[in-house]
């Protein structure tokens, strides 16, 4: 779990806690990264542009808002998915696990040296969840989550009507609530 | 047009937001709900979207490539740039947790590729080169509106200083035709003054054109023949013949009379001389005898011309000559010498 106190010494140009920051969260937002980019230079270059990012504007983390690495996990995402956008716009349609059914390449994989009993606990409980989940709820929010598709979108990729995509989400979202209730708060922790 | 979505909708929309499986349209209006200050959305969005940020711990972990950390930190700036230091960036509304604004302000340029870092560079020079330019253009066209002003203002000075002096002027011409319209005010009671004054002089003129003509007829007396010659061109002089009686059928007499001037001529022939102690006393008849005047016939005089005024003619229609005591008389006591015939 990365201590809030971390993002205040980077704040300060502390570049030992930057490191750290780093060292934390590299391997769960590059593993994001790759999963919606399909790609692992992209993604390589991705994280850069992220942390870069960070660096020049982690003044504006409030810790009220939310624990350091969800912070970092949504603006991962949210990059990621404005490059797999633009890259659709250009007809350069990315691979996607989901589609093909192959998961990316694995460069190096395996838990990280930093990684806590707790942080292992979450990473269990949270494949457990949805794991747990029927495999058209768990299609329909990964396509969302990590695709960057609308309900709309995915309902016209799957061929099913809106309204059912939507209850599948919101049902899905719904099960990992109720699963995951008690790690909510905790967010994604160090380097998974 | 697209119906606002109901309050229900919009917290059923809350994990389909936390996921991303909104469009634009509904994302935004959820965003534009939690703004509002809606606390039940924001709370369940907040749940939702810490669910959503552990998604990513499904994954398998993969590493990132060992030289990504040393590129991370080569590249990075000296110093994070501090939020206040951050100029033109709206303030986070977020509600929870990290990002999920970038959503209500989504990027501008949301890809990159290889040659990202040259084409942000060149955009940014371009940005500067534009932002410079247009700088500079504003500059020199706020210089040349103020420059305009300045100048504007100076023309109204100038035109407000020549209004200043027309309405001097002005003022001047006004009182200047003032005192004109006095002059010509006096110069107008002058000339009626004078008018009168004038009429004044004329009617003494007149009065002493009378006397003078007055006594130019006293002159007339003492040269009777020129008088009687302008008398006789007279159209409307009266003309009265006298013929002698037997006390001297040689004698004869001619009177005229001048309405105009009040005027008798008598001219009279061949009357005898007057004894001493008489004269010829003319006479005008109406109901009674009027004395006109009396004259004399001095020792071998044959003619006579006597001039008098005689104020009550017009009514007159015998007149004679009598002989009387020198003194005259109020009425006829002698003989007759001349009678006219009417």
């Amino acid at each position: 779990m990365i201590d809030p106190t971390l993002l205040t010494r980077v704040v300060k140009g502390d570049q030992q806690a930057f490191s750290q920051l780093y060292d934390h969260s590299s391997t769960l937002l590059f593993t994001l990264a790759v999963r919606i980019l399909g790609n692992h230079e992209e993604a390589a270059e991705l994280l850069q542009d992220v942390y870069l990012e960070v660096w020049r504007k982690v003044s504006r983390y409030d810790v009220g808002r939310g624990t350091p690495i969800a912070w970092l996990i949504t603006l991962t995402k949210s990059r990621a998915i404005d490059r797999l956008r633009a890259r659709s716009s250009r007809g350069n349609q990315a691979t996607n696990a989901l589609e093909d059914g192959t998961a990316p390449p694995v460069a190096d994989s395996g838990p990280s040296p930093l990684e806590t009993q707790a942080d292992e606990e979450l990473r269990v409980a949270v494949k457990a969840a949805v794991a747990g989940l029927p495999l058209a709820q768990q299609q329909a929010i990964e396509f969302a989550y990590y695709e960057g598709l609308s309900y709309a979108e995915i309902a016209a990729r799957l061929n099913q009507p809106m309204g059912t995509v939507k209850t599948r989400i919101k049902l899905g979202m719904s099960k990992l609530r109720d699963g995951l209730q008690q790690w909510g708060n905790h967010g994604g922790s160090n380097d998974a | 047009m697209v119906a606002p979505m109901t309050h229900e909708e919009l917290e059923e929309s809350v994990p389909l937001y936390a996921a991303g499986a909104l469009d634009r349209i509904e994302r935004q209006a959820l965003e534009a709900h939690l703004l509002s200050g809606c606390t039940s959305c924001h709370s369940a969005l907040k749940n939702y979207q810490s669910i959503a940020a552990l998604l990513p711990l499904s994954l398998n972990p993969i590493l990132p490539p060992r030289s990504l950390k040393a590129a991370i930190i080569a590249g990075r700036n000296p110093a994070p740039i501090p939020a206040e230091a951050a100029p033109g960036e709206p303030a986070r509304q977020s509600l929870e947790p990290g990002e999920w604004m970038d959503h209500l302000f989504p990027p501008v340029a949301p890809a990159r590729s290889s040659s990202l870092p040259w084409v942000l560079g060149l955009g940014t020079l371009l940005i500067v080169a534009v932002g410079g330019y247009v700088a500079w253009n504003l500059s020199t066209q706020r210089s040349i509106a103020t420059a305009n002003i300045h100048q504007l203002e100076a023309s109204l000075k100038e035109k407000a200083a020549n209004l200043a002096e027309v309405q001097r002027e002005v003022s001047n011409q006004a009182s200047a035709l003032t005192d004109l319209r006095n002059q010509l005010q006096q110069r107008t009671t002058e000339a009626a003054d004078a008018k009168e004054q004038l009429l004044q002089r004329e009617g003494e003129l007149e009065e002493m054109r009378v006397e003078l003509s007055q006594r130019g007829n006293t002159r007339t007396a003492e040269i009777p023949q020129d008088e009687l010659a302008t008398l006789l061109r007279i159209p409307n002089a009266k003309a009265v013949s006298l013929t002698g009686s037997d006390m001297a059928k040689q004698a004869a007499g001619f009177l005229l009379y001048d309405a105009r001037t009040k005027k008798a001529w008598l001219y009279s022939i061949n009357l005898p001389e007057c004894p001493n102690g008489t004269i010829y006393q003319l006479w005008a008849i109406s109901n009674k005898p009027i004395s006109v005047g009396t004259f004399d016939m001095a020792p071998g005089e044959t003619a006579h011309l006597l001039v008098k005024k005689v104020p009550r003619f017009l009514d007159a229609k015998t007149f004679a000559v009598s002989l009387e005591p020198s003194s005259g008389s109020p009425q006829p006591t002698g003989p007759m010498y001349l009678l006219s015939r009417s």
